[in-house]
């Protein structure tokens, strides 16, 4: 019942997305209430549907082929939840939720004095949004029912169960989706060559800011996933699944910056309008890259051939019309506004320079192994070498610029006073350099650059803030405008970004693995720590059961500082086993535990990490991600004080 | 040149697009995953058999004879769907079918047997999947082509379906 009316409201939203693309078409202000019509009809409808799933989910309705797929009749309510998006067809259902929720945000941009742009925005939506409808209904609809009725599920696999992941796709695709609306008001920018006079640029801020922010949240929660649940002591891998998601972040963030300069100076607009276009491609190529099978990787989801074929053809549509639009149309927002090599906006190109390039290598890394399957038949994997040798030197002096950018003025640099501005930095990232070389005497040249990047950035950081804090002080009777404010949203996304660095240099640079067989009652040192495996027992879950492993650690003095109890837990259900990390976690370091197989005569493998400074890259991203709300609370508050 | 450079994005566009294309078209078939097992001897085994209750006679059932191994299970969808291709190949023609029940209950793989009727020459009991995992099983249905040598020739993951059938038995043709 619930799966029939679910179908149903799928099919209205799909009749309400050809309708708003009709009624776009006319440029006329009356229209508006069908538009209205249309866009809450989409929203409505679409929420429906996922509910209506939801509750299949919830109520355990294993007619659904989906349900019986993905689900149990034991699974934790969270989890029966979260499954709705945790396979292929309910996540591309989560997509659509989201896009006709953009759509309603593009809808309430109307003003009078931007009907024609905003109907053609939403006409460009509607366009995608049919798109993924038809993908959905064709090829991946979660509605689909079988003739008998199984007395329980497949379940859902284990490792999937986990809090940070149940959040992690909705993240991620409120960042792929508002993209699609940057995606749209780019086109429609170029297709109206701009006849109104629309600030474009001010409407794609909110978005970019947007996305960038949820892009990033998202991403950090898939690396939280990795890190807690995988048990393989890292949070990135160079994943076909991870790329696809950093490459639209690379190009949504050297799209932020350029934005900027386009608020400001009116330069860059042709570059940010290319951007803009290849960002959502690229979310939608990512898509792609997982979803079709030609990639293997471990997040790949169910192998189709003809949803690879769908989804190719709709990429081939929309990149084929914008980009040959970008082609025809661009040259008419070619600026004349030349700005020096250095200046807040020559440091702002040089970096979307650099981030382009990387996504570039990203992409060329996470396809190579594919083109040379063409032509070798060979099968070769791409791994971590390549992507540390090709991304970290040229994030580099991206890093080095960075810290400098906030710090020049837009057009005209005054050289020695810039200078005599960026002294303390250079001074305080030479004495933290030398501190942490005499006092750890460490040869590694790495985690020396790495050190001294993130001191650079933080140091930067605390002199711009110091710099604005004198001006506002000079100018008491102004208070605090809303630009300042503005400004202080770069201030806290680039301290985040200075820790994460922190953060990012001490896990892979000084982390210490130590792989071994143990018996009960075995010690192992690892770093300073004494660590003795004292018991192993047998535990039951809710679903699972489990052999607990439990480890004391000593520090050098022989006192306890924790007990840490990593689990090897059985799904019988799915007769699946997983490896439940234990970790404990202070400012310094992580100390990680994994307990794999074994038995009690021949012992335990007993993986033990030292993770040095773990916890500083999910303070970073937590700071860089409060920075973006900021960002994107001031962004609106400008729009909205516009269309008053 | 200047041209060029807007002209750009549309060309590297346009390479990406058929590369994947190219790709999707010579990988259309993704459950024929290359198996490690290919031109190798079928890994033996050691089993109860389902329907006689005794010792699976694995020499008899793997005789010098063409065959196909069907790993299967009464609770499996796709297997109930792929059901009917592995009669007719067994019944119309004449191909010898070896079952291996996985991880199934015995009475109702028995049972399912005699709803939809019974096309294997004989079926091994793997009750915790170890056979499955010697054969490098991903999940069931799948089914594997051995020749008279008992060489594997082919596998197939997934079920057999009305699209790939004829493809499916064209292989059987070429290694008989």
């Amino acid at each position: 019942m619930a799966s029939t009316l679910g179908n149903s409201a799928l099919w209205l939203s799909f009749l309400f997305s050809i309708l708003q693309f009709i009624v776009s078409t006319k440029n006329i202000n009356s229209i508006i209430i069908f538009n209205r019509i249309a866009v809450t009809g989409l929203l409505t409808s679409t929420l429906a549907s996922f509910f209506l799933l939801m509750y299949c989910h919830v109520t355990s309705d294993f007619a659904v082929i989906n349900v019986f797929q993905n689900s149990h009749t034991t699974k934790p309510l969270l989890y029966k939840i979260s499954g709705v998006w945790g396979n292929h067809e309910g996540s591309m259902l989560l997509w659509m939720l989201v896009l006709s929720i953009t759509n309603y945000f593009i809808f309430k941009l109307y003003s009078k004095n931007n009907s024609i742009f905003v109907s053609k925005t939403l006409q460009i939506q509607a366009v995608i949004t049919i798109g993924f409808l038809l993908f959905i209904l064709i090829t991946s609809n979660p509605f689909e029912r079988m003739s008998t009725i199984p007395s329980n599920g497949l379940g859902f696999n284990p490792i999937l169960q986990d809090p940070a992941l149940a959040i992690h796709p909705p993240l991620l695709y409120i960042g792929y989706v508002g993209l699609s609306a940057v995606f749209s008001l780019s086109i429609a920018t170029m297709n109206l060559e701009n006849d109104e006079g629309t600030p474009w640029y001010i409407y794609m801020k909110p978005f970019v800011v947007a996305a960038w922010t949820f892009l990033t949240a998202g991403i950090a929660l898939g690396s939280i996933w990795a890190y807690y649940e995988l048990g393989w002591g890292g949070w990135w891998f160079w994943d076909p699944v991870e790329n696809a998601a950093l490459m639209p972040w690379l190009l949504s963030t050297a799209l932020l910056h350029s934005l900027i300069t386009v608020e400001r100076k009116k330069s860059l607009q042709a570059w940010v309008l290319l951007l803009a276009i290849l960002a959502f491609l690229l979310s939608v190529i990512g898509t792609f890259l997982v979803r079709s099978g030609i990639l293997t990787s471990v997040h790949t989801f169910a192998l189709d051939p003809t949803r690879g074929i769908y989804i190719l053809i709709f990429i081939g549509l929309l990149g084929s019309y914008s980009l040959i639009l970008f082609a025809l149309k661009s040259k008419n927002f070619l600026g004349k506004n030349y700005f020096s090599f250095f200046s807040r906006e020559g440091s702002i190109l040089v970096n979307n320079l650099i981030m382009v390039i990387v996504c570039g290598s990203v992409f060329f890394g996470t396809t190579y192994p594919l083109i040379v399957e063409i032509f070798t038949s060979n099968r070769i994997s791409v791994g971590e070498p390549y992507f540390n040798a090709t991304v970290i030197p040229m994030i580099i002096p991206a890093i080095l610029v960075m810290g400098i950018g906030p710090l020049l003025s837009w057009s005209k640099v005054d050289s020695k006073k810039t200078l005599k501005q960026i002294l303390p930095s250079i001074l305080l990232t030479i004495i933290i350099i030398i501190i942490f070389f005499l006092s750890y005497r460490t040869y590694n040249i790495p985690g020396l650059v790495g050190i001294g990047l993130a001191s650079w950035i933080i140091s930067n950081v605390l002199v711009t803030l110091f710099l604005n804090i004198r001006k506002e002080s000079k100018k008491n009777n102004f208070a605090i405008s809303s630009f300042l404010k503005h400004f202080n949203s770069m201030i806290i996304a680039h301290l985040g970004v200075g820790l994460l660095i922190i953060g990012i240099t001490g896990s892979s640079v000084w982390q210490e693995e130590k792989i071994s067989r143990m018996k009960v009652n075995d010690e192992k040192m690892i770093s300073n720590y004494n660590v003795v495996f004292k018991e192993i027992n047998e535990v039951a879950g809710p679903n699972y059961l489990a052999l607990r492993g439990s480890f004391w650690i000593y520090n050098q003095n022989n006192k306890i500082i924790t007990v840490l109890t990593p689990e090897n837990r059985i799904y019988p259900i799915t007769k699946n086993t997983t490896s439940e990390v234990s970790i404990h976690t202070n400012l310094l370091r992580d100390l990680y535990i994994v307990l794999g197989d074994g038995d009690n005569d021949n012992g335990w493998v007993v993986r033990i990490y030292h993770n040095p400074l773990v916890v500083w890259i999910w303070i970073g991203v937590l700071i860089i991600v409060i920075g973006g709300l900021s960002a994107l609370k001031n962004n609106l508050n400008i729009l909205r004080l516009r269309n008053l | 040149m200047r041209k060029f450079i807007f002209i750009s994005p549309i060309i590297v566009f346009f390479c990406i697009i058929f590369i994947f294309l190219y790709l999707l078209i010579t990988k259309s078939d993704p459950s024929e995953l290359p198996s490690a097992l290919i031109n190798q001897k079928a890994p033996k085994f050691e089993t109860l058999s389902l329907l006689s209750e005794k010792n699976f006679l694995y020499e008899k059932e793997f005789n010098h004879d063409l065959k196909i191994v069907n790993f299967f299970s009464s609770w499996c969808i796709p297997c109930s769907a792929e059901h009917k291709y592995i009669d007719l190949l067994s019944k119309e023609k004449g191909i010898k079918i070896i079952g291996i029940n996985y991880k199934d209950d015995p009475k109702k793989a028995l049972q399912w047997l005699d709803n939809l009727g019974n096309p294997y020459s004989d079926v091994a009991i793997d009750s915790n999947g170890d056979i499955a995992i010697n054969w490098g099983v991903y999940g069931i249905p799948e089914t594997f082509i051995v020749n008279y040598n008992n060489i594997i020739q082919y596998r197939l993951a997934g079920p057999i379906t009305k699209k790939n059938y004829e493809a499916f038995y064209q292989q059987i043709i070429k290694n008989k």
